[in-house]
Order: C-alpha cells, then structure tokens, then sequence
C-alpha cells in the first residue's frame, strides 16, 4: 500500500525527485531536497502529510521536478511516471500542478491501465485539465475544481479554464448541481466531484450526496493554496481506508474548520491553515469519520 | 475530399494554433519554438481557421503567454493564437471583485488576485493550476501591485494570462479609489 503525489514545485533547480516525504518546519523534505509548503504542490504534499503523521501511517511517496511554467520539470514527471508506473503501483495516485499536455496524459492513463491493480486515481489544478482535455476524466475517481473550474468541466470545448464561454463563467454557486450534471451528461467529470466554494458540493456519478457550508469562512477563497490542501487531505484520507465520498466531506470540514481555528484573513498564509489541522482531527476527526481507532490502539478521544 | 485529408493532419493534442501570414514564417516559427523546448508540430489549418497561409504550427494551448512572448522576443510575426475545437470562443475577457472589509479581491477566469486597500499591497494569489502559478505566487505576494514582476512578462501559460488581467484589473481599482 502506498500514495503516489506527484506535481511541480516553483525552483527552477529542483531536479526530478523521487521518495518519501518528510516535514521540517514550515519546509518538506524529500532526498536531501527541501522545497516549501506554499500554494501549489508544496501545499498539497503538507495537508497529506499532515493526516498521514496523525494517522500513524507511511508518510506519502512523492514525485516532483521544478517548473516555473516552461515546461522542463513537467516533462520529466511524465516521463518518469510512464515509465515507472507499473513498477511503483501506488493505491493511491494524486496528480497536481504540471504543464497540461494531453497527449502525455493519454500516455499516463495507458500505462496505469497496465498496472497490476489499478489505483485510486485523483486528479487537481493542471492535471484535471489535461484529463478532461483529453476526454479522460471519467478514468478518474476523484477531481477538486473550484467554482470556475467547475464551470470548465461543464464546456465541451475549453480545454482550459480560461476558454469557457462567458455564462458558464457568470453561474453562481447555487448553480453547481447543473453545472455538475451537465458535465456528468458530457462524460467530462470524475466518478466523484469535490466542488469547492461557499458551498462544498459532493458529487458521485452525478448525484449530489452532500453539501457543506459550515463553518462559513468566505475568506478562504482568496488564500492560495487552500484548494490544494483539500485535495491532500482528501487523498490522504482515502488512502488511510475512507470511501472517496466520506474523505471528500471530511476534507471539505477540515479545511473550513482549519480555517476558522486561524483566524484566517486574506493576508493568511496556507501554511497557518494546514498547521491548525492535527488540532481539527484531535478534536473532530473521531466524530466526522465514526473510525475512532488507529493502528497502534483505538483513539481513546472517543 | 483535400479538405478532409488536410483535416486529418490536426490531431487537436495541443488544443491550438498559431497562424501566419506566409509559409516561411511558419517554418521559422517551428524553428524557433523547437528550439525552445516546444513540442510542435506544422499542420494544414482547418478552412474555418485560415488567416493567411496554408500551414500552422498546432501548439500547446496553455503554453501561448511563452509563446507570445518568445515570437516578440525572435521577431517572429504571428497572426493569431486560436483554439482549436467547436464552439471554442475567445479568451475570457470579464472580471468579478469581491469585497473583504480591508482587501478587494480580483477575480479573472480561474485566477484571483487580493491585495489590501491601505496600501495596494497584494497579499494572495489563488486558484490555477498550471505550473508557473505557484511561482508568480511566490514573486508576487508582498509587493505592491504596481511595482510587482508582471505575469506577462515572467509567465507562461493562459494560467498566468489570466492573473494578468486580475492584475490589471487590481491596479485600476486601486488607482480609481486613490
């Protein structure tokens, strides 16, 4: 049993990296390289990290190359996630930021296909993009879009979230279930949708199974990096034995609670957020999940 | 049936394409993005996308704010960028503003950009998910929006074309409410 994360990290001079993650500080370590938890892949290794720790379980593997945007580390990562793949057999698979390419992505799912057991496969940021690009979103289990990603999923011709059409850009938040369902009609959605915002959405094979709203902290859209830490925790949780719909609920509570416990303005930081999360699951995890019990001895905090 | 043919050639992997006026330039500009580090390739255009001449350069859709910026840069002169695809219009060219007490928040596409009224310093960016975002984010944050490194200028991808505009955007607003 073993999660595989795999995204970009902002250094131009991170060379492709491959192994088990370690938190120092405010930094993640992964042999002898350092990179921080920022927005972005930083941000979702931390949050998985994070469940992993207070779970007692294997932290996660990681795969991750440096890209500013040109490209150079994104290809290394899908070179070497094609090729070794079917070596490394994660449970798991997350896939985060990377320079979009369809073709490479075709590639990936080709050869995960060729695994001996398939993974959970997971997918946010570029690589939900390039997935449903290439009209393989329904191969995956698990996406996290936010409002205008949403939306995206829901255009049959954006390839990017920059290109949908106008009045899907303009749909409010109330108007997620159609959205959803429009791209479960167009097969343009995973099996399981984690939509993000004022409202959380969750939603399997187009039907939405829960809604989470509270606590309602609004400020946390324009923190970066807290659409990431979901998508963490969400892999993390599923990879620890949670069904993809209960990890997606769970993730969405803690994120807002985490959120709530810090105070969070605009001007906060995503690390401030995903340090708050140990307390979240001292105080909640038991309740939420109803699995009071870990390896190593049952959660006498039930 | 030359039509069809030609239509084949498009595989649509990189969702776009660069157009020019004349073949030459098509073939330098293959040159150039190769080079690069692009992967290209010239294709027929599609009749309903024909600018100029007979041949394009299909590229990475998400990659053309490099892309623009490397033909200034080699002196290559483009038509035009162009989704490929049915019913694929242009960029998203509208803005949202969300109002947080101290802070406005600028949203653009898939990108928001938040900076504080007092002071017109950006204090987040969010949402993206391409990889120069997490490097704009770092670049950015902290700086005033005016004097900050600019996306157009050290991104990428429409990822980052968008957080231009909601920088844009952001130093309007900011100087209307001066």
């Amino acid at each position: 049993m073993m999660m595989l994360i795999t995204g970009t990290i902002p250094d131009k001079n991170l060379p492709l990296t491959v192994g088990e993650v370690a938190a120092d500080g405010d930094y993640l370590t992964v042999d002898k390289q350092r990179f921080a938890c920022a927005q972005g892949t930083g941000a979702m290794i931390s949050a998985a990290l994070t469940v992993t720790r207070y779970l007692k379980l294997d932290a996660p593997r990681i795969v991750i190359a440096g890209d500013i945007g040109d490209g150079d580390g994104s290809r290394a990562i899908y070179d070497f996630l094609i090729h070794s793949i079917g070596k490394l057999s994660p449970s798991v698979l997350a896939l985060h930021y990377w320079l979009p390419d369809m073709a490479q992505t075709r590639r990936l799912c080709e050869a995960v296909d060729k695994c001996a057991k398939q993974p959970v496969m997971i997918a946010d940021a570029a690589s939900m993009y390039s997935a449903k690009a290439a009209g393989l979103a329904s191969r995956f289990d698990v996406f996290t879009p936010d409002a205008t990603e949403m939306a995206f999923l829901a255009d049959p011709g954006a390839t990017h979230p920059a290109y949908i059409a106008r009045h899907l850009f303009n749909a409010d938040v109330t108007q997620t279930p159609e959205l959803a369902a429009e791209a479960y009609r167009l097969k343009d959605a995973a099996k399981l949708l984690l939509s993000k915002g004022a409202v959380d959405y969750i939603v399997r094979e187009g039907e939405i199974i829960e809604t989470i709203n509270e606590p309602h902290v609004p400020v946390l859209e324009a923190i970066g990096g807290t659409g990431d830490t979901i998508t963490g925790l969400v892999s993390a949780l599923i990879y620890a034995g949670l069904e993809p719909h209960e990890a997606a609920a769970i993730a969405a509570r803690a994120n807002r609670t985490a959120g709530e416990m810090a105070n969070a303005t605009p001007a906060t930081r995503v690390i401030d957020i995903i340090n708050q999360l140990p307390l979240v699951f001292e105080q909640n995890l038991c309740q939420w999940s109803g699995v009071c019990c870990i390896e190593g001895g049952c959660d006498d905090r039930s | 049936m030359v039509f069809l043919k030609r239509d084949k050639k498009i595989s649509g992997e990189g969702g776009g394409l660069a157009l020019f006026a004349d073949v030459q330039t098509a073939l330098a500009a293959e040159k150039v993005l190769k080079k690069a580090g692009h992967i290209v390739k010239l294709v027929a255009p599609p009749p309903r996308l024909r600018k100029g001449c007979d041949l394009a350069v299909e590229i990475n859709l998400v990659e053309r704010t490099g892309i623009e910026r490397l033909f200034g840069e080699k002196d290559v002169y483009y038509m035009e960028i162009v989704p490929l695809g049915e019913g694929v219009g242009e960029l998203l060219d509208i803005v949202k503003v969300a109002d947080f007490g101290d802070w406005t928040m600028v949203k653009a596409g898939n990108m928001k950009l938040t900076f504080e009224k007092a002071t017109g310093v950006i204090v987040n960016t969010s949402g993206g998910g391409c990889p120069d975002i997490p490097y704009l984010h770092a670049q950015m944050v902290g700086k005033k929006i005016g004097e900050a490194p600019q996306p157009k200028d050290i991104g990428f991808t429409l990822c980052a074309t968008m957080l231009h505009r909601a920088l844009e955007e952001s130093l309007q607003i900011w100087q209307e409410d001066r």
